[in-house]
């Protein structure tokens, strides 16, 4: 096989995949100009909120919590504008909030830290960004990057400053390994528990996600470890690992923790008040909620209807019952909504202006997993509290222009694999997913203006690439690549392909310097003259 | 024989380039190395880990004292790689001497893989060597705990290859016909492009293969540039 076979192809890969990168890289640099330059601040004058529409405001804005008897109190922190979320854990315990009661009554008004009621804690699930690893962040953790990649490791305090051991997590082989001071291995934790042998280890599972902290009377970590299909605990310290769950028929899709964790009363992320329970709640692949408890040592699966949201709903156990907390938004998105950017920005291009109706609901759970509503409380959210930013406007205009240039073939992949694409996008690492993004921002929609500026884009091809063309074949495949990659494919058509032109002395039409014969009359190239060896100026 | 001449000559025009970047790197790496380890830079620090409160998530994940030696191993790769390129590619050019190459009694793929050979040993004795006394210096027992994994010495080793893409995107513009303006650049563009998405991988193995990949991009054009071309 002749070299220029596979030289041929190398070439034109590398120069599309520069020429597409160049491109987008123009696209985004128009995009954010426009709105630079575009950009004009309007601020409408404020108006004045009559006193139903405040009411309405400090509602929506309020935290809707409920006591163990089942009653639902709404906390408006003054001067909030935003709707409160983690209330609970606040920063500034002087902060002053009010409590209403579902009437709209006054009931307290005072700091927050000297409230006279105990609310319930919802299991919450570890955040990635603050107290858990999960794959993906496992992932960005092993990047290569011009630093190398980092290790997953724990360490075992035995004294204020030395460290005993450190455990390092070996992904391939799904365990640790334990080192001791001198760096020398002492042992495995494995799904076998301890080990001093390599023989011995069995591996914990495909890691999923893992939360860690030091218990009330130890300096080093303990881990919470969720696998695919099981959920340790694993004390480093002790060198014990717990299986606490082992679900063998379905995977475990997220996990909750509420008070599970041996914390230190007061500090941000503890709800270990003396009411609660530790629990962890999991939902499994089948759609199926699950909690484990402690104190006493309990498991049930509760049943909910086939048609509720799932993210929406969270749990709490007490001493004396289970609840169920569901929230209803008429501005919350199917779920299948999340699989295609352009569901969800018609979605809420249709929401903009509306009025729409929100409820908190609070069931009670039996051992045998029915549920039993104890309260419902909805309320009105006014249609002009959703602000629409100019930016976005501007944004839209300018990618709708630019991304006329941009290749019919990313439409195809697209509508092919769109939904797919998203969910890749959402599970891949950082630099990968902001990649992926960069695609999926500027794919041209089906749009008919892309296609014609594509077929303009071949026309230029068949009227440059005619007298050039060396082959058929090869005429053809730079047509459709043209028509494929858009701008890019005319650019890399350019780049490969421009050679000079002369007039063929024989039919006096153009003809390309690569082929020997016309590609019109078929002649041949004169031969050079004497003193005039130069076939263009010749010519 | 022929090819052993040629190769001889080859080392003989980079050798003092390659022993640059060794004594570089063995002095840059070699002296942040040490100090990492006296210093204790990358030590537990027992004020993350206090009784009775969660763990941050970004307190798990850890480095060794060899990562401090990355920044001097990737520059050093860099630049052996634009070198080794310009020296073998470029410079001829400069000196008029790719007629003397060209015009021997052998074959042009001889000097070529004459050339690929001289520096992919630049890259092994050069950086490979130095790297592999910078990982067994920091296995030593009692230096770290742990000592550096297996994966910071492929990783090492994948830099390695990096430098390797760089040297061949290099050539491959110094063989290019091309303007400055149009497409001569490219190939060092794309080089630069295999760099940061083989940086982005978490897999070793698909680094491995992407390296691979890239690498095979720039050598056929490089062959086929060279065979056919006038000098």
């Amino acid at each position: 096989m002749k070299l220029k076979y596979i030289s041929a192809p190398a070439k034109i890969f590398m120069t599309v995949l520069i020429m597409l990168i160049g491109i987008h890289i123009l696209q985004i640099i128009i995009m954010e100009t426009a709105i630079i330059f575009a950009y004009k601040e309007h601020r409408e004058p404020k108006k004045e909120l009559s006193e139903q529409e405040k009411r309405l405001d400090r509602i929506k804005n309020s935290a809707k919590e409920f006591l163990p008897d089942g009653t639902i109190h709404l906390i408006y922190k003054l001067g909030r504008e935003r709707y409160m979320y983690d209330w609970q854990r606040q920063e500034n315990e002087r902060e002053i909030v009010q409590i209403y009661d579902a009437n709209d009554n006054l009931l307290w008004d005072g700091p927050i830290k000297d409230r006279p009621y105990k609310y319930l804690f919802w299991a919450e699930p570890p955040s990635p960004h603050r107290d858990a690893i999960d794959e993906r962040r496992l992932k960005e953790t092993l990047m290569i990057t011009p630093e190398f990649s980092q290790t997953l490791e724990i360490p075992v305090f035995y004294s204020e400053k030395e460290v005993m051991q450190v455990w390092r997590y070996e992904l391939a082989k799904e365990h640790f390994v334990g080192y001791n001071t001198v760096g020398e291995k002492f042992g495995y934790i494995s799904a076998a528990g301890f080990t001093n042998s390599k023989a011995g280890a069995e591996p914990l599972g495909k890691f999923k996600l893992l939360t860690a902290w030091c218990p009330k009377d130890s300096s080093s970590p303990t881990l919470l470890w969720q696998t695919k299909r099981r959920i340790y605990q694993i004390n480093f310290e002790n060198q014990s690992v717990e299986l606490i769950l082992e679900n063998p028929q379905t995977d475990i899709e997220k996990i909750a923790l509420l008070a599970w964790r041996d914390l230190k009363p007061d500090t941000i992320e503890d709800t270990s008040t003396d009411m609660h329970r530790p629990t962890i709640y999991y939902q499994t692949e089948d759609r199926k909620h699950h909690l484990i408890m402690r104190n006493p040592d309990q498991k049930i699966t509760i049943n909910t209807p086939d048609d509720w949201d799932n993210r929406l709903i969270s749990f709490s156990a007490t001493k004396q019952s289970v609840f169920l907390n569901r929230y209803i938004s008429e501005r919350t998105p199917p779920e299948d909504y999340y699989k295609s950017p352009k569901l969800m920005r018609e979605w809420w291009d249709n929401l903009r202006g509306k009025t729409t109706k929100e409820a908190v609901e609070l069931y009670e759970a039996a051992e045998d997993g029915n549920i039993k509503l104890l309260n419902h409380y909805d309320w009105t959210v006014p249609g002009q509290s959703i602000f629409v930013d100019p930016r976005e406007r501007i944004m839209r205009k300018a990618t709708y222009c630019v991304t006329k240039f941009s290749p019919p073939l990313y439409e195809l992949v697209w509508h092919f694999w769109g939904s797919k694409f998203w969910e890749i996008r959402h599970y891949s690492s950082d630099p990968m997913r902001e990649l992926l993004g960069f695609i999926e921002h500027l794919h041209p929609g089906s749009s008919v203006l892309n296609w014609l500026i594509s077929a303009a884009m071949m026309g230029f091809v068949l009227w440059h690439g005619w007298p050039r063309r060396t082959s058929w074949a090869w005429f053809i495949f730079w047509l459709i690549f043209v028509g494929a990659f858009n701008l890019a494919g005319l650019m890399t058509y350019w780049a490969l392909n421009h050679t000079t032109v002369i007039k063929c002395p024989s039919c006096s039409k153009r003809r390309g310097l690569l082929k020997s014969n016309c590609a019109r009359c078929g002649s041949k190239l004169p031969e050079p003259q004497i003193g005039k060896l130069n076939l263009i100026f010749n010519n | 024989m022929r090819f052993l001449a040629l190769l001889r000559k080859e080392l003989r025009e980079g050798l003092p380039w390659i022993l640059l970047a060794a004594v570089a790197l063995l002095t840059i790496g070699g002296f942040s190395l040490r100090h990492a380890v006296v210093y204790k830079i990358y030590d537990w620090s027992r004020s993350y880990f206090t009784s009775g409160s969660v763990v941050y998530s970004n307190c798990l994940t850890h480095h060794t004292p060899l990562h401090i030696t990355s920044s001097a191993l990737f520059l050093t790769i860099i630049g052996l790689g634009l070198v080794l390129g310009v020296r073998q590619f470029w410079l001829p050019y400069f000196t008029g001497t790719w007629p003397f190459l060209i015009h021997r009694s052998t074959g042009r793929i001889t000097i070529i893989a004459a050339k690929f050979t001289a520096a992919a040993l630049g890259f092994i004795i050069s950086p490979g060597l130095i790297w592999a006394v910078f990982f067994w210096y920091a296995s030593r027992p009692g230096l770290s705990t742990p000592p550096p994994a297996l994966r910071t010495f492929i990783e090492g080793w994948l830099f390695i290859l990096l430098g390797l893409v760089i040297y061949l995107g290099t050539a491959l513009v110094g063989l290019s016909t091309a303007r400055w303006y149009t497409t001569k650049i490219f190939a060092l563009a794309f080089a630069t492009i295999a760099v940061i998405i083989v940086f982005m991988q978490w897999n070793l193995i698909m680094a491995f293969a992407l390296i691979i990949a890239s690498a095979a991009i720039l050598l056929l054009q490089i062959i086929d540039t060279f065979l056919k071309r006038e000098f």
